[in-house]
């Protein structure tokens, strides 16, 4: 422990060194800002503000108006539901998932861990396939479950079933490392005297994790609402009925209505910029990921 | 010389981390700094590295000037606290990176790698990688890539923190021989004092910066001259102790102390002793004491066995002529250290409630005028404030000494009588306010060497001026400033003051007393001052100077107390600054006083 | 957790049991539903969705041009890590938040506001244009989709990695008479190595797979901007189950080799660090 800060290796440090300030090293220095910035404002700020700017190019009046449309509402409806049903159900598994695993020893573990990884490392429409070769009309379960009368692909069911198998990763991804890290002793300590399972949870683990669960909730969330690819190929599309918000902006982008792609956009990208900084909060909070 | 440290301070956030440092290290000398943590002793070693910059000062190496030359060519070799080995590079690649930087050709590599290998006991391990090894092999991996490139200094920044005791120990001998073995100057960082005595030709102690003693380890043990290396070099017991003219003595009927080198003073005064546990004798009464002198009677609060030796606490008797411990103890009493040999505890077992006598072999006093504190004030709640006033409170809890409390209705008022300095020891602390010069003078009158004058509120401190009325009192109030600035992190600045119409010619003898000043401070007491010369009426030139920014203290030396009665009155009284008065009585009137 | 000993901690049972059930039904299912049908086409069938001409030209992009936007992310992502881990300039706070928005905003979004940024009348692509550069309805435009896609994965494996270099290693280095670009290239690159292949194997898997983001800056023509998932969907909306499985098999089998490089990539680079303070 330096006295007032002044650690050996800290960037203060550093620049006091003699012989440290360069021609040649503020040089490399300043062209590596430079592009760094240049590279990141033309592939991260430039998308951003044109969603604004086009969405707004027309007038706010312009704006409201793609709100009003009936199939857009019925897809931003879609969407919400969709998230509200998938995030609390895949918190859930993911509690247990860490629980087991961070928890307990047993053999398959890792096969256990890596199958959770799964769906972060297929391709998004490779994951719908999945359930169209599961649930559709030629799938294996088709024929039963058109017999029944129940349809899941090119339905609601289906959509929110494709959502949930790409998006059930987040939460235990977050919470398995770090209730690895936080170890055991505490829970024990209180099994020891002789608080019960649920306590346990609710009043020892619960509270030493909340943040890194508010973590995975929120990347859980941003995922749902914006799901493409998997939702694209089990929902078919069906305007007004089985349209998540990103296919409706599809829909409307080829239909040439850019200012209500782009109106239906800005509103997930107002969601994506309110995850990030819920994620800063979250990480100044004292949660680093690992 | 082979390392010259010149006067080395750098600042961070405007705290000295490293304040004034000086030190001129031998060739072939191993060097220790020994410190707590946070004493600046790592990032003085940093700066000799090249690592880190500085904001005043020169290093020189070999003679060389390398203050602003760049670490990678200032030819040291610096081994880390944590190794920070290559881990993607093997053992061999590792020792031979200073060499492959200055393209020696792979065979005159191989070569002196193998030297390195065998110097350090680490033959064969060639192929290994740092994650393979463990952590004793590791620093000596370290040591050898360090040496590879024949270094002009070796420096070693807490080397062994991250070993076992045993390992500890060996790799200890190791650098040993191998420093011996290639004689080359070493400076190694340690906060283990046992590490220090084992390895040093010399120690440097550090403590806020600064650097406060160096020399021999037998004769900074035995000899210190601060309260802060007494106690961080090994146990010791401070007592308060009277020094006369005919000697230091415990109390004021004790016979006199076994004090080699104690110097004898113009006038009785309160000093500070140092007392090794292991120079206290314990017996089961006075006539039984038969290596060591009476001390007073106690009873044995807490025995406990460390198979060598015995320690034990003893609780002193209060009484008026008994000593007291310099530790500031919440309950009053303190509690003296002794630790006994075995053929001690076969001679004369004891346990806890027994009631024994107290003899002392040896004592060494130090040389540090503040030794204890006594907060004067006219009534209990005035004191009680006083008392716990946050600069006081730090200086005494660094010093480790006594703050008394002493109630003086009339403060101010009564005729000056001999006896109330006898209830005066040490320094006397009273509060700032209007008049405080005359509290001041009256103090002074009654026999009082240092007043502490506290306003209400005072910043921590940053910067502490220094200035004295007469040549005098230079002495006293260098030593009293060396005291004060070893248990605070702050700047010292000497501020001579001539007068506005000063000729040229004469101006040249200002700055030699500056000169004469620092050369003092440095020599006699190990503290390194800047200077600073102003022209104009004194008061009105150090007021100026102590505007400038909040932090300031100023310790002022006179030679009689009607010196206050003029312009200084106003410096003392005012409430931004601390200030500390020292006075000594000239020379020639205290001589001719004792003469009549 | 103390080998042996029946731990005291409960709900083993019925979080493992749960864990397994939902494993099973999400993912074990589909999986065995694809394998299964994969398997049991005729081999003509087979080779005739997986090994077509139209087929093969969308392999040549999606696998191509993932490992250019890969390399491409090698190389600025640890131009971007290095800035943000070293420098200090205003804005820097910013720039580290942002560089999750490709994680957190969803495809379709991204894919629409790519292309209206380097069409040939957007805000980039105008200028781009007029220098003879034609991102939107191009290969370009395709890998500059995947590379957008793929950068945060590059920096953020990068970045830690680079903040955890000991600063003393650097240090040691200096004393020994290194100057900075020999302590760069032999010190501080070999250190980042594995987190920087991690980062490419990353940014690889995630650009092969991707629909959203490309799907309308590419323009979609076959056998010249399409893209490997976009030719599953084809045989979806066609109905050919077959056609599509086995098109989701070879990716699938891309897939899991994949991620077995970054498992084994990233027990080498635990391999090779050294145990602190021991």
């Amino acid at each position: 422990m330096m006295a007032a800060g002044a650690q050996p290796g800290s960037l203060e440090e550093l620049a006091t060194r003699p012989g440290r300030e360069t021609l040649l090293s503020a040089l490399a220095r300043r062209s590596l800002i430079g592009i760094s910035v240049a590279f990141l404002a033309a592939l991260l700020l430039a998308p951003l503000a044109v969603v604004f700017v086009t969405a707004f190019g027309h007038g706010v009046q312009v704006y409201l108006r793609a709100f009003a449309d009936p199939d857009t509402q019925a897809a931003i409806r879609l969407t919400l539901l969709t998230a509200l049903v998938v995030v609390p159900a895949n918190t859930v598994f993911g509690l247990a998932a860490a629980w087991a695993i961070a928890k307990f020893d047993f053999r398959g573990k890792s096969l256990l861990i890596t199958l959770i990884d799964l769906p972060i490392a297929i391709s998004p429409v490779i994951s719908g396939l999945l359930f169209v070769l599961l649930f559709g009309m030629r799938g294996w379960f088709g024929a039963w479950l058109a017999a029944n009368g129940i349809s899941i692909v090119f339905a609601i069911p289906g959509i929110m079933l494709a959502t949930l198998f790409v998006t059930f990763p987040y939460v235990a991804r977050e919470l398995i490392p770090l209730m690895q890290q936080l170890g055991n002793d505490e829970e024990e300590a209180a099994i020891t005297l002789g608080a019960g399972a649920w306590m346990t949870f609710f009043r020892v683990t619960l509270p030493k994790i909340r943040w890194g669960l508010l973590y995975g909730v929120i990347l859980c969330n941003a995922r749902a609402m914006g799901e493409f690819g998997a939702v694209s190929v089990v929902s078919g599309h069906i305007r007004g009925l089985t349209n998540t918000m990103p296919l409706a902006i599809e829909a409307l982008y080829n239909d040439y209505d850019f200012t209500g792609a782009f109106a239906v956009a800005s509103l997930l990208t107002l969601l994506a910029v309110a995850s990030l900084v819920l994620k800063s909060f979250v990480e100044r909070a004292g949660y680093r990921r690992r | 010389m082979s390392i010259t440290l010149d006067q080395l301070t750098k600042r961070y956030q405007g705290v000295p981390v490293v304040n004034d440092v000086s030190l001129e290290i031998g060739d072939g000398e191993f060097f220790v700094l020994l410190g707590p943590s946070g004493s600046g002793k790592s990032t003085l070693l940093r700066a000799i590295a090249g690592l880190s910059g500085l904001d005043h000062g020169r290093i020189a190496l070999h003679g060389r000037d390398v203050t602003h030359v760049a670490a990678r060519r200032r030819g040291v070799g610096l081994v880390f606290q944590n190794y920070a080995l290559f881990c993607h590079m093997t053992v061999a690649e590792n020792i031979e990176f200073a060499l492959r930087v200055r393209r020696m050709r792979a065979a005159e590599r191989r070569q002196r790698r193998q030297e390195l290998l065998r110097l350090v006991a680490l033959e064969g391990m060639d192929e290994r990688l740092p994650a393979q090894l463990s952590g004793g092999q590791q620093q000596r991996v370290a040591v050898a890539r360090a040496l590879a490139h024949k270094p002009e200094v070796l420096l070693l920044d807490e080397p062994f923190g991250a070993l076992d005791a045993k390992i500890r120990e060996g790799l200890r001998r190791t650098i040993r021989e191998v420093q011996r073995e290639l004689g080359i100057t070493t400076v190694l960082v340690t906060h283990d004092q046992e590490e220090a005595f084992a390895m040093a030709d010399k120690i440097g102690v550090m403590n806020t910066g600064r650097l406060l003693e160096t020399g021999r380890p037998q004769d900074l043990y035995t000899r210190p001259t601060t309260r802060f290396v007494a106690t961080f070099l090994g146990a010791a017991n401070l007592i308060l102790a009277r020094q006369g003219t005919d000697g230091p003595r415990w109390g004021a009927r004790s016979p006199g102390l076994h004090c080699p080198g104690a110097v004898i003073g113009a006038r009785e005064r309160e000093v500070v002793a140092v007392v090794r546990p292991e120079e206290v004798e314990i017996a089961r009464s006075h006539e039984e004491l038969f290596s060591s002198d009476y001390l007073g009677r106690g009873v044995v609060e807490e025995v406990v066995f460390t198979g060598a030796l015995e320690r034990t606490r003893i609780r002193l008797e209060e009484a008026p002529e008994v000593p007291i411990l310099a530790h500031a103890n919440p309950e009053g009493a303190a509690l003296l250290e002794a630790t006994r040999a075995q053929f001690e505890q076969r001679a004369f077992a004891i346990s806890p409630g027994q009631e024994v006598t107290i003899g002392v072999r040896r004592a060494h006093v130090l040389p540090t005028p503040l030794s204890s504190f006594t907060v004067c004030a006219s009534n209990a709640s005035a004191a009680e404030r006083l008392a716990g006033h946050p600069l006081l409170l730090d200086l005494s809890s660094r010093m480790k000494t006594r703050i008394r409390r002493h109630l003086e209705p009339t403060l101010g008022e009564t005729a000056p009588s001999r006896e109330a300095a006898a209830s005066l020891p040490g320094t006397t602390v009273i509060a700032a306010h209007r008049n405080v010069a005359s509290d001041a003078m009256w103090l002074l009158e009654q026999g009082v060497e240092e007043v502490l004058i506290l306003p209400e509120h005072a910043p921590s401190l940053q910067r502490v001026l220094i200035h004295w009325t007469d040549e005098s009192a230079r002495r006293a109030t260098l030593a009293a400033s060396a005291s004060v600035l070893r248990h605070i992190a702050a700047e010292a600045i000497y501020v001579d003051v001539l007068p506005e119409k000063t000729a040229a010619a004469e101006r040249s003898f200002g700055f030699r007393d500056l000169l004469d000043a620092r050369s003092e401070a440095r020599v006699a007491h190990g503290l390194e001052i800047r200077t600073e010369l102003r022209f104009g009426v004194a008061a009105q030139a150090l007021t100026q100077l102590l505007d400038e920014s909040p932090g300031h203290m100023l310790i002022l030396g006179i030679t009689s107390a009607a010196q206050l009665a003029g312009e200084l009155a106003a410096l003392l009284a005012s409430p931004r600054w601390p200030v500390l008065l020292v006075h000594r009585e000239h020379e020639a009137l205290a001589r001719s006083r004792s003469a009549a | 957790m103390r080998e042996g000993q029946p731990t005291v901690l409960p709900g083993f049972g019925l979080t493992l049991g749960f864990t397994t059930f939902f494993l099973s039904a999400v993912v074990l299912l589909p999986l065995a539903a694809l394998a299964l049908l994969a398997a049991s086409t005729p081999l003509d069938q087979l080779l005739d969705a997986v090994a077509s001409p139209r087929a093969l030209a969308s392999y040549r992009l999606s696998f191509g041009g993932a490992l250019l936007a890969a390399c491409i992310n090698l190389v600025f992502g640890f131009v971007i890590a290095w800035t943000l881990a070293r420098y200090e300039f205003p804005g820097r706070k910013l720039m580290d938040a942002m560089i999750d928005l490709p994680f957190a905003l969803p495809t379709a979004v991204s894919g629409i506001a790519l292309t209206a940024v380097f069409a040939n009348n957007g805000w980039l692509g105008r200028y781009l244009d007029m220098a003879g550069i034609h991102v939107a309805y191009t290969r370009v435009g395709v890998i500059l989709a995947m590379t957008l896609i793929g950068m945060p994965f590059a920096v953020r494996t990068v970045q830690p990695a680079l903040l955890e270099v000991q600063r003393d290693l650097e240090d040691a280095a200096e004393t020994l008479g290194a100057g900075r670009w020999y302590v760069f290239r032999r010190v501080i690159v070999p250190a980042v190595l594995p987190a920087m292949l991690t980062g490419f194997t990353l940014a690889f898997a995630r650009a092969l797979g991707e629909y959203g983001s490309i799907i309308f800056i590419s323009g979609n023509l076959p056998m010249k901007t399409e893209i490997t998932p976009l030719l599953i969907v084809i045989h979806l909306e066609e109905f050919d189950y077959r056609g599509a499985a086995a098109l989701g098999f070879v990716m699938l089998a891309a897939s899991f080799v994949i991620l077995l490089a970054i498992n084994l990539l990233q027990a080498w680079g635990r391999d090779r660090m050294v145990r602190r303070g021991q």
